[in-house]
């Protein structure tokens, strides 16, 4: 608890003591450490590498898009029923995606979210008169003192904190450690009566969701979303972020996030060469670090 | 609506644009052969998946477009660039293999996919800054250009050279592997490693060498596509998707998977542009969703 305090009093001290340009990166990082984190659920806890993970991220974006483009809806209604409607559809969607998914363990469950992820990046490409087509769309804008970082920071914090505290409370729930049984051995699991696949879709759809909501957040901060979102070469975004962190901690994907958004904006402000960087950091990562930075071999209990 | 779906096909009346369809569809799927076998034969051995076989395919046509530069259009000099192509990448790749890939073979699948992806971004940006972000073209040589002509239709040489190319390497692929003592190491590998290893075969060596023959397909793949293709940094990131499609559908490491697979996609996307234009690339990904719910290890695969 006492590590608490300080940690609120830095989170909500942080719009007085940045920039406008710093806050919108902190709200960067706050999207995609919900991101980075409802990942991790699959992969840390319950042994699952979903390669098609945008996905979700992608279809939150484009709901809160086409909701307060296409619906048709007031503004502030359209704003409100965002978060709502961006948990749904992506849930929604890991339900179809994660019921064909999880039939298949290890490498096959990989390819089969990358191929649904490929699936739904060419309806974004392709269905022109609702997604924009390759343009993405644009424009998107948060109704009135929402629309400054300042008050969107604020936002976007009411957010992700209480769905990282749900997340919290379901990896620490009886479900969360069967999870951690099935990542250990699956079979041992079924043998003693519990429903693998039922908990594993449970998983998928959990994490889906909080993904796509993390997708809808950051839609309305940079005000745009494009189809490149849902492409393979963003798959790996939430794996790099999970394994910087150190996937056998709860807050290890977040942390990781933070550090991989920042070194993005410090980087390709030097130079266009950002994705050379990023490899090289993936390479050292890798073969150097294998626990993450906040791992230090620490296993969840 | 039947009248419209019915315009859709109108096509299928004209021999000469199914017969010109027909040619693309099985040209353009040789080359995906050429990419997709190295792809399935690295899994099927070194049991990852590498992502940065397209950049592998990309640097092959820029080898292309620097070493046609020296001297344009001629015969010589695409021959050279061929060769240039293949021998080239077979050495990155087997310094890619003995200094990176080698050490991930024990390590978790996140792991080693984030390997081979921060090599796509690498090679994506060494690219950019070796041969710039403009697109390239690289001209048909002298003695493939023109067309030939056979039961009153007629068919450009180069794709017809494509497809003899093709031919050639599925069936120098299928002698090395099954009637060479090292194919045979090969084909055991992707069986049991371990027993390879114990029964006194250098898999080390032998996974170096499968890499560079793997990496030596893509980079002649990709030399040979750069006269029909824009040859520019973006290349890579759908040519790996449509290969990693064809080698899910083929059964991964199947070399025979592949070129059956490569000649379906291949066909299967010339008559799609005809038939449903735009759309006929989710055919290809709901084809291979399919594959893998309802066999996992493709068409021609062997199970887990």
């Amino acid at each position: 608890m006492t590590r608490l305090v300080p940690a609120a009093v830095l989170l909500l001290g942080l719009p007085f003591a940045l920039s406008d340009f710093w806050l919108f990166i902190a709200i960067e990082v706050l999207a995609f450490a919900l991101y980075a984190v409802s990942f991790n659920v699959l992969l840390g806890y319950g042994g699952m590498l979903s390669f098609g993970h945008a996905a979700f991220f992608g279809v939150g974006g484009y709901a809160a898009a086409i909701l307060l483009k296409r619906a048709g809806l007031p503004p502030m209604l359209a704003f409100a029923l965002v978060p709502v409607v961006a948990l749904v559809v992506s849930a929604l969607v890991a339900l179809l995606i994660g019921f064909f998914s999880v039939q298949r363990s290890g490498i096959y469950f990989a390819m089969l979210t990358f191929a649904f992820q490929m699936l739904l990046y060419t309806i974004a490409l392709k269905a022109t008169g609702i997604t924009g087509g390759d343009d993405g769309m644009t424009g998107l804008k948060p109704p009135g003192v929402l629309g400054r970082p300042f008050y969107y920071y604020y936002y976007a914090l009411a957010i992700v904190v209480p769905a990282l505290y749900v997340l919290y409370r379901l990896v620490s729930s009886p479900f969360g450690f069967t999870l951690r049984a099935l990542r250990a051995n699956p079979r041992r699991v079924q043998y003693i009566g519990v429903n693998v696949r039922a908990h594993q879709l449970a998983a998928f759809v959990v994490s889906g969701a909080f993904a796509g909501l993390a997708g809808g957040l950051f839609a309305l901060s940079t005000g745009n979303v494009f189809p490149g979102w849902l492409n393979w070469t963003a798959s790996a975004t939430p794996i790099v972020m999970a394994v910087l962190g150190g996937v056998h901690t709860f807050l290890g994907p977040a942390v990781g996030a933070a550090v991989y958004v920042v070194l993005e904006v410090l980087i390709s402000g030097k130079t266009e060469y950002w994705p050379l960087a990023m490899g090289v950091i993936i390479v050292v990562l890798v073969l150097l670090m294998p626990e993450g930075l906040s791992g230090f071999r620490r296993k969840p209990a | 609506m039947i009248d419209l779906v019915v315009q859709q096909f109108a096509w299928v009346q004209s021999p000469v644009v199914v017969a010109r369809q027909l040619l693309a569809g099985v040209s353009n799927g040789m080359l995906l052969f050429l990419i997709s076998a190295g792809l399935s034969l690295i899994f099927g051995v070194l049991r990852i998946i590498n992502f940065a076989h397209g950049a592998l395919f990309m640097f092959g046509a820029f080898v292309a477009v620097s070493l046609t530069a020296l001297a344009p259009e001629t015969t010589g000099a695409f021959a050279a660039a061929l060769i240039g192509a293949a021998a080239g990448l077979a050495v990155l790749g087997a310094l890619l293999e003995s200094g990176l890939l080698r050490r991930i073979y024990h390590a978790q699948h996140e792991y080693q996919l984030l390997l081979t992806f921060a090599l796509v971004f690498i090679l994506g940006d060494v690219a950019k800054l070796i041969w710039g972000r403009e697109d390239h073209s690289v001209s048909v040589p002298s003695l493939l250009t023109g067309s030939a002509r056979a039961l009153g239709l007629t068919f450009p040489t180069y794709r017809l050279f494509l497809i003899g190319v093709g031919i050639v390497v599925a069936i120098a692929l299928w002698w090395v592997l099954h009637r060479t003592r090292w194919g045979v190491f090969v084909c055991a590998a992707t069986m049991d490693r371990g027993m390879l290893s114990a029964l006194g075969v250098n898999t080390r060596w032998l996974f170096t060498a499968v890499f560079a023959l793997g990496a030596a397909l893509a980079g002649l793949g990709g030399a040979l596509a750069a006269p029909i293709v824009a040859v520019g940094p973006g290349l890579h990131v759908q040519v790996i998707i449509d290969a990693f499609v064809v080698v899910v559908i083929g059964g991964m490491g199947s070399v025979l998977g592949a070129l059956v697979a490569s000649l379906l996609v291949g066909i299967v996307n010339a008559f799609g542009i005809l038939a449903i234009p735009g759309a006929a690339v989710v055919l290809t990904f709901a084809l291979m969703a399919v594959i893998l719910i309802v066999r996992p290890h493709g068409l021609f695969g062997t199970p887990e």
